[in-house]
């Protein structure tokens, strides 16, 4: 009904109103989508919202690279949060012993969060599907053993604390609006480089040991190689995340970086948006965060506690009736629609020629 | 020189013995079928081969190279490719796609001649088996038929010097198995040193295309020649239809 008036709408709309190629349209589509984000700090004056909306940003990178390795190449891994936490604590302990300025620390944050990932994928990807998602579980919770046995150097409970800020010398409400900007393109950058890793050609064949193992190594293909290679990649922007996070808010402890709930956080939301599609996680990541921090706070205001139950209750209703997520329906049948819409009224502009041809 | 030659290939199960003391060899150019009754142990000889499984004892010898117990990846990159008895599609993937991942492996992306791109090629080698209709349809939307002609694009995107089709005629109708038989004998045709061995149940489909014949039972190699003889060979008839009275 709604779709059906859908297409019908567009198809007149770009048959009569804007006779332009659908590859350009598409384009402008984008930059309106696209606008809105940029747009947001004109617009709102909160100095919440915009912190809400750094925090979506930052787990929208992290929620997308898991659906790399989850979404693309079928590694169930529960134990994402080890990469966020190895890219907050590099870049803490850089920033607090080293002394190392903020620019710096966060690369190399992420590189050590990206070579982390070689030792400790090489025997993790031996296994397969739950038991592959039992063992990654562990991985945080030996990463937070470590921080704690060590808690002279790394605060132990508490984290480390007072990292150096984004943007001192601005007031409090210009540091929010440039952080946000600074991590908008940080998502920006990592959902194009994710996007187009997923999409190429290396893709196919993480979507083939995805769809069956056996089959993909009776292709020739070394399916070890190419895990790994998910996994690096996937560590590399999760710990890009863990470092701008801890440098946020200005902490990287084991509840802030390092926790289970952070590692179940890229399940929620890769489901809510949809998982395997990159965008999914992305969208799924700003749902999660203006519905838990502004619209159950704010708007409703239920009390924390609930949050969880909520939140519980919406993935598993997600999982049952609509397992593709927010983002892919959305993406996928509207786009299904238009080009039919497209199609169709290609085809009606050809037999209205014919016609015109006719009665001459 | 033989292009594969297996020798004395032992495979057990706990007390099962799957495979005991197989061999056999198979020349360039050469089409080869394995039959044998249900559970004689052909499709475990093909995984032994393909390494898939490794074995208790014995060799496979591809080209006079060892390849016993190399793992699938490597053994496909040296030219031996294989399709599964159950159809093993990519799924989420596109049909084309399907044989792209064939393509991105280290041998079948060597064998992309430099003016063909991948998608290019990948377009050849469903035109070989007449897949180029579904090429944009998701590979869980197609039939079994197609599916089974898809195995064998894939298995052909890697220029494989020795092809082995597992059943290839399971499941099928007697015309999708009519043009299967085709364009088994056009693929012969287009490479005529490459080796084909076929696991094949339907006898009469395959002794058309074969030009020599191991028959399997219980695990152990009870005969061996062309198809006339072996339909005429009373060891065989005794373990395909049981004993005369």
């Amino acid at each position: 009904m709604v779709t059906t008036y859908l297409r019908r709408f567009y198809s007149s709309f770009v048959a009569y109103v804007v006779d332009v190629p659908a590859r350009l349209l598409s384009f402008l589509c984008l930059l309106l989508l696209l606008s809105f984000p940029i747009a947001l700090p004109v617009t709102t004056k909160s100095a919440y919202i915009l912190f809400v909306m750094i925090i979506a940003n930052i787990m929208a990178i992290y929620a997308s690279s898991w659906d790399l390795l989850v979404g693309r190449t079928g590694q169930i891994s529960l134990g994402h949060s080890l990469f966020f936490g190895v890219g907050a604590y590099t870049t803490a302990l850089l920033c607090t012993y080293v002394g190392l300025p903020l620019w710096a620390t966060i690369p190399l944050g992420v590189l050590v969060g990206t070579l982390l990932a070689v030792p400790v994928g090489l025997p993790a990807l031996r296994v397969k599907g739950p038991y592959l998602a039992l063992v990654t579980m562990a991985l945080p919770l030996i990463a937070t053993g470590i921080v704690i046995y060590f808690r002279e150097w790394t605060g132990g409970e508490h984290g480390l604390y007072g990292l150096p800020r984004f943007f001192p010398f601005l007031d409090i409400y210009e540091q929010r609006v440039g952080e946000y900007y600074l991590t908008l393109i940080f998502l920006f950058i990592s959902a194009v480089i994710l996007y187009k890793i997923a999409n190429s050609k290396t893709g196919i064949v993480l979507v083939s040991i995805l769809d069956d193992e056996l089959a993909s190594k009776a292709c020739g293909i070394n399916i070890t190689r190419y895990k790994l290679m998910a996994f690096t990649v996937s560590a590399c922007f999760a710990s890009l995340a863990g470092g701008l996070h801890a440098h946020f808010l200005r902490t990287a402890g084991p509840t802030t970086s390092l926790s289970m709930t952070l590692s179940f956080y890229a399940v929620i939301i890769t489901t809510l948006g949809g998982i395997g599609s990159i965008y999914g996680p992305i969208a799924g990541a700003f749902i999660l965060y203006l519905l838990d921090q502004y619209f159950l706070t704010m708007v409703v205001e239920v009390p924390m506690v609930w949050h969880p139950i909520i939140f519980l209750v919406i993935v598993v209703l997600f999982i049952i009736k609509w397992p593709r997520g927010i983002a892919r329906i959305v993406v996928e049948d509207v786009l299904e629609e238009l080009s039919k819409a497209r199609e169709l009224e290609e085809r009606g502009k050809h037999i209205w020629k014919k016609y015109r041809k006719k009665k001459k | 020189m033989h292009l594969l030659e297996v020798e004395k290939l032992t495979k057990r199960f706990g007390g099962l013995v799957a495979v005991n003391n197989v061999s056999f060899h198979i020349d360039e150019g050469e089409i080869v079928g394995i039959i044998g009754p249900n559970g004689a142990g052909k499709t475990t000889l093909f995984h032994l081969i393909s390494g898939f499984l490794k074995p208790d004892s014995g060799t496979v010898k591809f080209k006079d190279e060892n390849v016993t117990g190399l793992t699938p990846h490597k053994i496909a990159n040296k030219g031996i490719a294989r399709t599964f008895q159950v159809v093993r599609p990519f799924r989420h993937l596109p049909v084309i796609a399907n044989v792209m991942v064939a393509l991105k492996s280290p041998r079948g992306s060597r064998k992309i001649e430099w003016i063909k791109t991948i998608e290019r090629k990948a377009v050849d080698m469903l035109e070989d088996v007449g897949l180029t209709e579904l090429m944009l349809e998701p590979a869980e939307n197609v039939g079994h038929g197609d599916l089974k002609r898809l195995e064998m694009a894939r298995a052909l995107a890697l220029e494989p010097d020795l092809l082995m089709l597992d059943e290839p005629f399971g499941g099928l109708n007697p015309l999708e198995t009519d043009f299967l038989t085709k364009s088994i004998q056009r693929i012969h045709l287009d490479n005529p040193t490459r080796g084909i061995v076929i696991v094949e149940h339907k006898l009469y489909a395959l002794m058309k295309i074969v030009k020599r014949v191991v028959v399997l039972h219980q695990g152990e190699k009870i005969a061996e020649g062309k198809p006339e003889e072996i339909a005429k060979d009373k060891k065989v008839i005794e373990v395909y239809m049981g004993k005369a009275m």
